[in-house]
């Protein structure tokens, strides 16, 4: 595969959809192009992460590995697809063990690469953010759909839960101690003024323990981040509930909605009683749009919870797999 | 903070859990994976039940402030001894003048007499603000044993008060009841003495026979300004397990077996090992028993609603 015919299939991947033809041909340069037997694996859940890999053609799996030797597929990538890039992201190891399930050509990206790919500040740099937002969120939102079927049953509805009168029905105050806020892990990496803009961006309310802000099925009307308490987001079914994330302080939750216009994947609901930073529509679309300092901290944020996210709503696929 | 260890099931040679794998126990009081800016080097200790030993339902002791990694009687013991249930622990004190090290602050606590053993990983905040609101719920027969000046101590004098015998071997049932209440009893006490900052409460209690676990923490999330220890407990305290036959090595890879029923579990503040992939994480705010019967395992994993 030349460089041009790199550059030819780059031009084509959605996630790098209005990239300039520099940009295309630079990028080009630094890909390993490689062809891939059926049946090959990739990587092993757990190793460490060298590099991303863009599908030209073929198609590969992606496995979850449970205790007690089992193995449940959790997801299917084909041309113009990328797979790995979370590990290279948050620096842990591949969330899953990934193979080829059909002979594949694939374009591979290291770590390096990706991390220099992301740290530019132009525009397609925003743009490219915005379009992993969208992907993981995909990604999300098809995890959680393989769960709720291993699960069975439908959504129960929770009566008397109206998302948008209880953003409005929340005890709002003022932000919190910014000495505290800068040593959350969350946002150790960030420009002090540039993230003092996105704290600011919307405002702060208490919320007792029980409350349930979204309803699985139901838009979100906001995005929360947790200052202080948790936010449990469950599915429930008639047979019981199943917890796929924990948003304790740092943590966001309520922004798939915004990003993909779709309902609400979980429900969320306190199990502490929680300080939040909510950020209503408008806001959260104004700061996801932008290309600025402070828009750039928000896409972080965002990047790295979606991130989290994706690893920590494995955790029950494989307690469900381990249990079969 | 600590580091916490237990294990449930076919005999097996402590040497395994404590130094074998390549994030052992012992490893973690000095390189803790899952932990921000803490060590656990005040101290290990260790009880270890083994039903072929003189007198099988009292565990082999081991308590030492020495670090565990240069412990070469803890190397040594520890590779003759296989036991069917053990729970272990590895020791972390704040940076101040206030913490003691000393023998008696050392886990498992197990009072002279009693049959069950109890390990913490987390601490109550502000805990001396509340001490003495405890004695009106501990048994006075009871909170006369308490030697040290750990918070821990307390939460084993309280567990050990809900018991009918604090004396007997109680059910499995039995003793996640009375770990749900002493938790229940700490919630209130908190509350009547305002403190409502963050205070983890992974615990492991053994009999020997059962292990019942809790991955918990009270007011998760919230902080008193200035906190040393905030950066450890940002996120919510790690406990993890793995279940299934026996516990062992195959091409240079330690991992669980498969098998159903199960016949072996580990709990752990910390997978024993790197590659996680054997390894499930225990729910936040969750219950796991777990008892060796004629058939089996029987385990259970339940929310902790306190």
């Amino acid at each position: 595969m030349s460089d041009g015919a790199t550059a030819g299939f780059l031009a084509t991947v959605p996630l790098l959809a209005g990239r300039n033809e520099s940009d295309i041909a630079d990028l080009a340069r630094v890909l390993r192009r490689r062809d891939v037997p059926a049946g090959e694996t990739l990587w092993h859940q757990g190793e460490e992460a060298r590099e991303l890999l863009l599908i030209v053609r073929g198609a590969v799996s992606a496995s979850l590995h449970a205790p007690g030797g089992r193995v449940v597929e959790i997801g299917r990538a084909g041309a113009g697809e990328m797979v790995g890039e979370l590990a290279l992201l948050d620096g842990g190891g591949h969330t899953m063990s990934v193979h080829a399930t059909e002979p594949a050509t694939v374009l591979a990206l290291g770590k390096a690469d990706f991390v220099a790919l992301l740290a530019r500040q132009d525009p397609t740099t925003f743009s490219l953010k915005r379009r992993l937002a969208s992907l993981f969120t995909a990604r999300h939102r098809e995890q959680l759909r393989h769960l709720a079927a291993s699960i069975g049953g439908d959504v129960v509805d929770l009566p008397g839960e109206d998302a948008a009168r209880t953003f409005a029905e929340l005890e709002y105050c003022g932000p919190p101690d910014s000495k505290y806020l800068r040593r959350m892990a969350t946002f150790h990496d960030f420009d002090p003024a540039a993230l003092w803009g996105f704290l600011t961006s919307g405002r702060y309310a208490r919320c007792p323990p029980g409350r349930t802000l979204l309803a699985e099925g139901v838009p979100s009307t906001a995005c929360c981040l947790t200052i202080n308490g948790a936010v449990e987001k469950v599915l429930i079914r008639p047979d019981g509930r199943i917890r796929v994330g924990l948003a304790g302080p740092g943590k966001a939750f309520g922004y798939e909605t915004l990003i993909d216009g779709l309902a609400s994947p979980v429900t969320a609901i306190t199990r502490e009683r929680s300080l939040l930073l909510v950020l209503p529509r408008e806001p959260f679309d104004q700061l996801f749009r932008r290309e600025d300092a402070i828009s750039r901290v928000f896409l972080d944020v965002i990047q790295r919870d979606l991130v989290a996210t994706l690893r920590q709503s494995l955790r029950p696929h494989a307690r469900l797999a381990a249990s079969v | 903070m600590c580091r916490i260890l237990a294990y449930l099931g076919e005999p097996l040679p402590a040497q395994a859990l404590l130094f074998d794998t390549d994030n052992g126990l012992v490893r973690q009081s000095y390189s803790p994976r899952m932990m921000n800016t803490f060590l656990n080097l005040a101290g290990f200790g260790m009880k270890a039940w083994d039903p072929t030993s003189l007198r099988p339902d009292d565990p082999f002791s081991y308590r030492a402030t020495t670090l565990p990694s240069f412990d070469r009687n803890l190397r040594f013991l520890s590779s003759k001894l296989a036991p069917t249930c053990l729970i272990a622990h590895v020791r972390g004190v704040t940076y101040s003048d206030e913490a003691v090290v000393a023998d008696t602050n050392l886990h498992p606590f197990q009072f002279v007499g009693a049959r069950v053993a109890l390990t913490h990983n987390g601490h109550l905040r502000q805990f001396p603000r509340m001490r003495y609101a405890l004695v009106d719920h501990v048994r006075p027969e009871l909170a006369q044993r308490i030697e040290g000046t750990t918070d821990s101590e307390w939460i084993y004098a309280l567990v050990m008060s809900q018991l009918d015998d604090p004396c007997g071997i109680p059910e499995t049932r039995e003793l996640a009841d009375a770990t749900a209440q002493a938790l229940r009893i700490l919630r209130s006490v908190r509350a009547a003495n305002g403190i409502d900052t963050s205070s983890p409460v992974n615990l492991c209690l053994s009999t020997g026979r059962a292990l019942v676990a809790t991955r918990f923490s009270f007011d998760y999330g919230w902080y008193p300004p200035e906190d040393e220890m905030l950066e450890t407990d940002l996120p919510f305290v790690s406990l993890w397990y793995a279940i299934g036959g026996a516990y062992a090595e195959r091409d240079g890879d330690w991992q669980m077996t498969a098998a159903d029923p199960p016949r072996s579990v580990i709990i752990a503040s910390e997978p024993l090992t790197t590659d996680h992939s054997s390894w499930l994480e225990v729910p936040e705010y969750s219950m796991l028993t777990a008892e060796l019967t004629p058939s089996g395992l029987e385990f259970e994993t339940r929310d902790l609603d306190v």
